[in-house]
């Protein structure tokens, strides 16, 4: 056994916020991302001899819970899900599309930033929302590289992929992320930077609909 | 021995393993130097590290105590 009792204790406990916040992305529902963390770490302690040394617990027990959300998804017969966490890396889901390649002007360098105005827009509300609709398989290696600060080598042995396609699958999660935003962006009105008044009028009115309760905040509370 | 550039198109295709930190120690040099010297890349890169951030922010340190109490239990239980 790699490591004692003790540590592995030590290291579900220093881990649970993580393990717990990647769980609620997976599943998209609180009550099922507690059974999957409990589940984790049920499968992690029956499997404590497979954990090679104490540097690697945080792969491996992140591997486990990837596994079991699979596994829980197989169980569940959930076809379109698990298409979704098993998704082609050929699938070109977001293209090469680019915010910045979108909006950026090369001859208002120092006058005008259109693509650091549209960032300075977005609300977490819009990020969540877009990061929710990401595939499972896309949605996952931009969880562990951007929330959880994994590296390349750390999410291919918490996915059993290889880095090289870590690489593109974060590169093709991203495009898709930004195509979302920007798409969110454009039926908000708020796409072209210095939106005109008409556009922001239209934007507060839709903020007041019941789905956007979160965009009546705008300004920089709920900002990121 | 002259010293070696890279291009926009290279830059472009390395930027996100650059703002990831995955780049090694001499593709990070090149692009290093690329973007002291490239407005348009630097401001693709600034925008794509912002971008990062914003996302990373989303991450939520709170466990809620239903969680902490039942994995403190199970793990009492093993």
């Amino acid at each position: 056994m790699a490591v004692s009792r003790k540590v592995f204790e030590d290291q579900v406990l220093a881990l649970l916020s993580c393990l717990q916040g990647v769980a609620r992305r997976l599943t998209r529902n609180d009550a099922d991302a507690e059974d999957l963390v409990a589940e984790t770490v049920a499968r992690a302690w029956r499997a404590l001899d497979s954990l090679e040394s104490e540097a690697a617990f945080r792969a491996w027990i992140f591997r486990i819970l990837n596994n079991t959300f699979i596994s829980d998804l197989r169980r569940a017969d959930a076809r379109p899900r698990l298409e979704s966490i098993e998704c082609e890396d050929e699938d070109a889901e977001g293209g090469d599309f680019s915010i910045f390649e979108q909006m950026h002007q090369p001859f208002l360098l120092w006058f005008s930033n259109p693509e650091q105005e549209f960032l300075d827009k977005l609300l977490r509300e819009d990020l969540d929302r877009a990061l929710a609709a990401l595939p499972d398989c896309y949605r996952v290696v931009v969880i562990l590289s951007d929330l959880e600060e994994f590296s390349y080598p750390e999410i291919a042995a918490t996915l059993g992929i290889p880095v090289g396609t870590v690489r593109s699958r974060l590169s093709r999660a991203r495009c898709a992320l930004q195509k979302t935003l920007w798409q969110q962006a454009q039926a908000y009105g708020l796409s072209g930077a210095g939106a005109p008044a008409r556009d922001r009028d239209e934007f507060e009115s839709k903020a007041r609909q019941p789905n956007a309760t979160a965009r009546q905040a705008r300004g920089n509370k709920g900002t990121v | 021995m002259t010293k070696q550039q890279i291009d926009c198109e290279r830059a472009l295709r390395q930027i996100l393993e650059y703002v990831d930190h995955e780049l090694g120690e001499h593709d990070h040099s090149l692009m290093e130097q690329h973007l002291r010297t490239c407005k348009s890349c630097f401001s693709r890169m600034e925008f794509e590290q912002r971008l990062k951030r914003k996302v990373g922010a989303l991450r939520e340190d709170e466990v809620p105590s239903s969680v902490s109490e039942r994995i403190k239990g199970l793990l009492k239980s093993f």
